[in-house]
């Protein structure tokens, strides 16, 4: 007993020993600090780890983007993990602006009502709410137009399946996600009429196991090429496994299945994160919706999305389709909800030479003609 | 009896010693904060400034101590919920699978008499959310009752089922025709909102807490009721000895339990998410039980304990705003219940140097 | 060097605290032979064969092995040295197979386990005893009498010279005992040794090359078995001098307080257990039970308190028919019970002295306050109680598991008789009690039966049963075998009904 006994008490005194050191060191730090002169702090609210290769990750990298560009931004105030319950979101947010944040980006859905009711309380107080649809005097609602690149991802695709069967493994039957697996399903018949997706719902954005067993359904009902909505790139894992290919989502996932992985639609946040904290501190930013509910919402034009560099196994004829597909989107000559478009029972729902406003993709609850799944209907 | 290493043993204490409950909790979280700050340390962080944030965030501030009293109170009801059933050595894991049910119950009215500005809708609410946990812990209770069967694996179970069924009709029948297609509820009537302390999210849910914790201790310690269910649990052979009906009290306790746990989901619905939504809970039912055990199941106790457990929480997301990524402050939490658990290990046992012979003659193990 | 026995224990002395557990006692085993142990419960068999089994260490004496002193510091190392202990309760893991039991615990074991070598060993053995066990089978789907071969074979794989039985018998069918009894022959024949602990007369007859008879831990005799008679067997068990009979004020009621009529129940593992029990008990009557444990006492008390269900036959009480009706039931019709499982059945270990006061009164008028218990009754209550049964207690607070066991039996009599019962059913009620604690008991039991209750005393102290009883009944596997006015018999007849030998007609001398 003694002499274990004498082992812990100097395992104490070691630990104690490195840790006053520490303290010695970090006290510093905390002053120079305080005299620096007075930054614009911007908070940041992510629902996965910064490092989950996917949707987070995307918004930490503009983040940085955004810190880097302007030298009086201190956007060192972020909290990943924070789950969409009422609970903490809310509170996690009232803390960021506590702490002196004068602009805070919170990134996911689930945070709409929450950053709502805090911007109530904190009136110069900035917030800006990612794919929502409610806005307030000090709240914007912000997000991409990635059904275009959505679109050009479908077209890589269309021209690879051989089987005609393409798995899209999809989050929650949200417009959002009903908005990507159209406009992918609009690209893939433009260039393979025969082709069918089906749509597997995990009903959660960041669970690789289910993500990953979700994609293996897919492939085992005859799919060869296998896209997704996740926040990781399991998905595309599943399909690397199988030897089969795929298209990823919110950053590069060439890294994580570089055999599988043609190319992926990504979100590149860093240049709107700039153009809008420069607007708010000039005081030229104002919350009004310009599209339909959003205060902004950017394509392909912005850079604010767009596609991943393509992989090897992807011809040269069919970059130069991407390519010329991108610049007439770009040009504004045509957008992928252009008529005629057929939904599911082969009804026209946009009429020939029609093009959906914002209003109706916004609200997007139907699938097109070429998709196979449904959509869980409230009653 | 378990050997450690030769000629020592780890035995049982009859009796914990008393100034070990407040002492051995103590130096556990001393002891889990130095480990953490070796941790910190290595991997570049001040650990003084973490910890200081830490505190602030959770106690800091009138706004940190009324989140954490928010944090608290779900975890307060439940804990009191799963508390009573271990009493009786039913061990409910299912407090999240009830606070559910209750949670669906309970939006079942708000739903359904949204227009009713009436008094009567919150305790409705609160009457049907608790019926409906209490008759979800009645499923695993009757066949425990009746076949003995495990009551740890059902209750398990059932959570997963009372949170998919909670996931389908969010998604599905109970969709927010208004949501677009999102997966949360319509939002509820003034009517079937809980009222709040001043500008705080402190809701009624605090004073059931509260209420609940002092109606079990005068059950648990003044009623024939609560002595039976203690007398069960002490003793289950010595219970019918006393001509105590064992199965009805299981039946009884699980439902009350149960019951209790629903109403956290009324609670959490009707307080602070004001409608049904995916990922109500953050896994209150299962912290409840480290806080029922902690707390050696005093009512009184789980209030300290569950506001404590508030705090790291609600400290643990403020923590990192300083640079501190998530994983490093859920393995501070982690460090924090291993060495109190592991410290709670130490008050029931002790280290005692082997006896050539077990004095006892029965146990020849 | 060829030693004249496979194992050898000299002058074996093991004190408890209060007890004298063996003392100076000599016993051997013969290479090739089944030596019988016989005695009755406490009279130190157990402790010896622990001994034996490295479970204790002796305070006094030694352990020879193949002529060899070895000290035992572990049951590993009497099983190194070659001797096997089976115990009564298997301790085998259900959810393995035989095969993984056996290597279970096993030094021997190589890290990396090659089953099939292990399959094919025990296979060998199976076959040369006779065993019939298959190695692969898992455990739960074994009966008892299987579960003991794999104990056996699991010594016999250790490499066990010497098994040491423990009352193999009492959980066996009449057919599995007879298998057993022809293993243990041919391991026997095999030149293996074999302890067996029983005090059943019929086994001894059948099997045993030699006994040695233990009585309060020395041994009485050791016999041959050309020496072995079943008369001079039971008296070397039992005999001893003449009790004195405690003075009897008046003489019993005629009330019958409790029928017992032809009862019939189950065991916990569900065989038979009582098969036809009868008997009256008056007022103001000690009836005695005496009967080696585990021959039905425990469920015989059990059937009247209502604990455990009845499969035929009827029980009155007080003239009213209380079969089938819940122990609540039973206990409002005025019936007091002390159990032989003091702490966990009669008493809540861990509540207060308060508490398992009120255990059985908690439901009555005088310890209510509306739908709260009343606190200040229930302590005046104990307060009393204490004071009036001299109970020696620290805190009425603390929790009962700390008190002695002299105190426990005078908590648990004081609040059985405050009920004031008709009928005390009372089981091994002075069970590790020192003389003090014994006598007091005995006083109360006394007072109540000059008072008229009528007292159903299961014990297994003969001593105790003459010395109070007015009528003594022998439980032998599950029947009355016999029922005499205690003054009318003596200790060598009940003795011989207790060990299933023979009636009480042919025993008459």
């Amino acid at each position: 007993m003694s002499n274990k006994s004498w082992r812990l008490i100097s395992v104490f005194i070691l630990v104690l020993l490195i840790s006053l050191a520490a303290a010695g060191c970090g006290g510093g730090g905390i002053d120079e600090n305080k005299n620096e002169v007075e930054k614009l702090k911007v908070g940041f609210v992510y629902i996965g780890s910064v490092k989950d290769g996917g949707w987070s990750q995307a918004h930490d990298e503009g983040r940085q983007y955004l810190e880097k560009e302007l030298p009086y931004v201190d956007a060192s105030d972020y909290v990943e993990n924070v789950p969409e319950s009422p609970g903490d979101a809310e509170r996690v947010i009232t803390q960021l602006a506590e702490q002196g944040n004068k602009i805070i980006f919170t990134t996911s859905f689930g945070y709409m009502d929450p950053t709502i009711n805090v911007a109530k309380n904190y009136p110069d107080v900035t917030f800006l709410h990612c794919s929502g649809y409610k806005t307030a005097e000090n709240v914007g609602a912000y997000f991409g137009r990635m059904y275009q690149a959505r679109y050009l991802s479908g077209l890589v695709a269309g021209k690879a399946t051989v089987s005609n069967i393409i798995g899209y493994v999809a989050a929650m039957p949200i417009p959002e996600v009903i908005r990507g697996i159209n406009a992918f399903t609009l690209g893939v018949k433009k260039v393979n009429p025969e082709a069918k997706v089906k749509v597997v719902w995990t009903n959660t954005w960041i669970d690789p196991s289910a993500a990953k067993r979700a994609a293996e359904a897919l492939l085992d009902a005859g799919a060869d090429v296998i896209t997704q909505h996740q926040d990781s790139p399991a998905p595309q894992q599943a399909a690397q496994a199988a030897g089969k290919l795929g298209i990823g989502y919110n950053s590069d996932m060439s890294k994580a299945a570089p055999k599988a992985v043609m190319t992926s639609p990504i979100w590149n946040w860093g240049p709107y994160y700039v153009e809008t904290v420069k607007a708010i501190k000039e005081g030229t930013w104002d919350s009004t919706p310009k599209c339909a509910s959003l205060t902004y919402w950017g394509g392909l034009e912005d850079g604010v999305v767009g596609l991943a560099p393509f992989g090897p196994m992807v011809p040269d004829e069919v970059k130069q389709l991407v390519e010329q597909e991108k610049q007439r989107i770009i040009s504004g000559a045509w957008d992928v909800f252009t008529g005629p478009i057929k939904d599911q029972k082969g009804e026209v729902r946009i009429a020939d030479g029609k093009r959906m406003t914002d209003e109706e993709m916004l609200n997007m609850n139907w699938f097109v003609e070429g998709v196979e799944g449904t959509i869980p209907a409230p009653k | 009896m378990m050997t450690v290493f030769s000629g020592y043993v780890i035995e049982k204490r009859l009796v914990p010693s008393s100034t070990s409950f407040v002492i051995v909790p103590l130096v556990s979280i001393i002891l889990a904060l130095l480990v953490g700050a070796v941790f910190l340390v290595l991997s570049g962080h001040n650990f003084w400034e973490v910890y200081k944030v830490m505190f602030a965030g959770a106690f800091g501030s009138i706004y940190g101590i009324t989140e954490t009293i928010v944090k608290a109170i779900p975890l307060t009801i439940t804990g009191l919920g799963v508390a009573l059933a271990f009493r009786m050595q039913l061990w409910n894991i299912g407090g999240e699978g009830q606070l559910y049910m209750g949670a669906f119950a309970a939006t079942w009215v708000a739903l359904n008499f949204s227009d009713a500005e009436e008094w009567w809708v919150l305790p409705l609410m609160i009457t049907l959310g608790m019926l409906a946990g209490g008759l979800w812990a009645l499923v695993p209770a009757i066949p425990r009752a009746i076949w003995g069967v495990n009551e740890i694996i059902t209750t398990l179970m059932l959570n997963y089922v009372a949170i998919f069924w909670v996931d389908y009709l969010v998604y599905g029948p109970w969709k927010d025709p208004n949501g677009y297609n999102f997966p949360l509820t319509a939002p509820f009537s003034p009517a079937a909102i809980l009222p709040v302390l001043g500008h705080s999210r402190i809701h009624a849910g605090l004073f059931f807490g509260l209420f609940i914790a002092l109606l079990f201790y005068i059950i648990i310690y003044h009623t024939r009721w609560g002595y039976e269910i203690r007398v069960c649990g002490e003793s289950p052979d010595a219970a019918r000895y006393a001509g105590i009906n064992i199965n009805k009290n299981i039946l009884l306790v699980m439902f009350v339990s149960g019951a209790v746990c629903g109403l956290a989901g009324m609670a959490e619905v009707s307080g602070i998410a004001h409608r049904l939504q995916h990922g109500l809970s953050t896994g209150y039912g299962y912290t409840a039980i480290i806080i029922a055990w902690l707390s050696r199941l005093h009512p009184f106790v789980i209030i300290v304990v569950a506001f404590l457990f508030g705090a790291l929480q609600v400290g643990g997301y403020i923590v990192q705003t300083s640079g501190i990524p998530s994983s490093m402050v859920a393995m501070l939490q982690g460090l924090l219940l291993f060495f109190v658990l592991g410290g709670e290990l130490l008050t029931n046992y002790r280290i005692a140097r082997k006896t050539p012979a077990y004095s006892s003659g029965d146990d020849a193990s | 060097m060829t030693a004249p026995y496979l194992v050898e224990l000299k002058n074996i002395t093991k004190r408890f605290p209060g007890v004298v557990a063996n003392d100076g006692v000599d016993f051997n085993v013969r290479k090739g032979e089944i030596h019988v142990l016989l005695g009755e419960n406490g009279s130190g068999k157990s402790t010896l064969m622990s001994v034996l089994a490295g479970l204790y260490r002796p305070d006094k004496g030694e352990i020879v092995v193949d002529g060899t002193r070895r000290v035992f510091r572990s049951p590993r190392d009497a099983i190194k040295a070659g001797i096997g202990m089976i115990h009564q309760h298997f301790k085998l893991i259900d959810s393995l197979t035989v095969a993984e039991n056996v290597i279970l615990g096993d030094d021997s074991t190589p890290p990396v386990l090659r089953l099939q070598d292990i399959q094919r060993k025990l296979e060998e053995l199976s076959k040369k005893y006779g065993l019939h066990i298959n190695p692969s089978s898992m455990v739960w789907q074994l009966s008892l009498g299987e579960k003991q071969r794999v104990e056996i074979v699991k010594m016999l794989y250790r490499g066990s010279r010497v098994l040491v039985l423990d009352e193999p018998t009492a959980v066996l069918t009449p057919q599995e005992t007879h298998e057993l009894f022809h293993i243990l022959r041919e391991m026997a024949k095999a030149g293996r040794g074999i302890v067996l602990i029983t005090h059943k007369m019929q086994e001894v007859m059948e099997i045993a090359d030699r006994v040695t008879v233990l009585r309060r831990g020395k041994v009485v005799a050791t016999l041959t078995r050309e020496q072995i008679n079943r008369r001079e067997l039971a008296w070397l068990m039992v005999g001893r001098d003449v009790v004195i009979q405690y003075k009897k004020k008046g003489s019993p009621g005629n009330k019958k307080v409790l029928e017992v009529d032809n009862v019939h129940c189950l065991s916990d593992l569900g065989r038979p257990c009582l098969k036809g029990v009868s008997f009256t008990v008056h007022s103001g009557e000690i009836f005695g039970i005496a009967g080696v444990a585990g021959n039905g006492q425990r469920e015989l008390a059990e059937v009247i308190t209502g604990l455990r269900p009845v499969t035929g036959g009827k029980i009155m009480i007080d003239g009213i028919d209380t079969t089938g009706l819940s122990p609540r039931q039973i206990i409002d019709r005025r019936v007091a019970y002390v159990p032989d499982d003091r702490l966990g059945t009669g008493l809540v270990p861990g509540l207060s002295a308060v508490d398992n006061f009120m255990l059985k009164s908690y439901r009555q008028s005088v310890l209510r306050r509306g739908p709260l218990l009343n606190k200040r009754a229930a302590y005046q209550n104990s307060r009393e109680l204490v004071k009036q049964f001299e109970i020696q207690i620290s805190s009425l607070d603390a929790p009962v598991k700390l008190m002695s066991g002299g105190n426990l039996q005078r908590l648990l009599l004081a609040r059985e008789i405050t009920s004031e019962p008709l009928l005390l059913v009372a089981v091994y009620p002075i069970r590790g009690l020192d003389i003090k604690a014994t006598q007091s008991v005995h006083n109360i039991l006394l007072q109540q039966r000059d008072k008229g209750v009528a007292i159903l005393l299961i014990s297994e102290d003969l001593d105790e049963l003459f010395k109070l009883s007015d009528r003594i009944g022998v439980i032998y596997d599950g029947r009355i075998t016999g029922i005499m006015p205690a003054e009318m018999t003596d200790v060598e007849e009940v003795g011989l009904l207790m060990m299933g030998s023979a009636g009480t007609g042919e025993m008459a001398t």
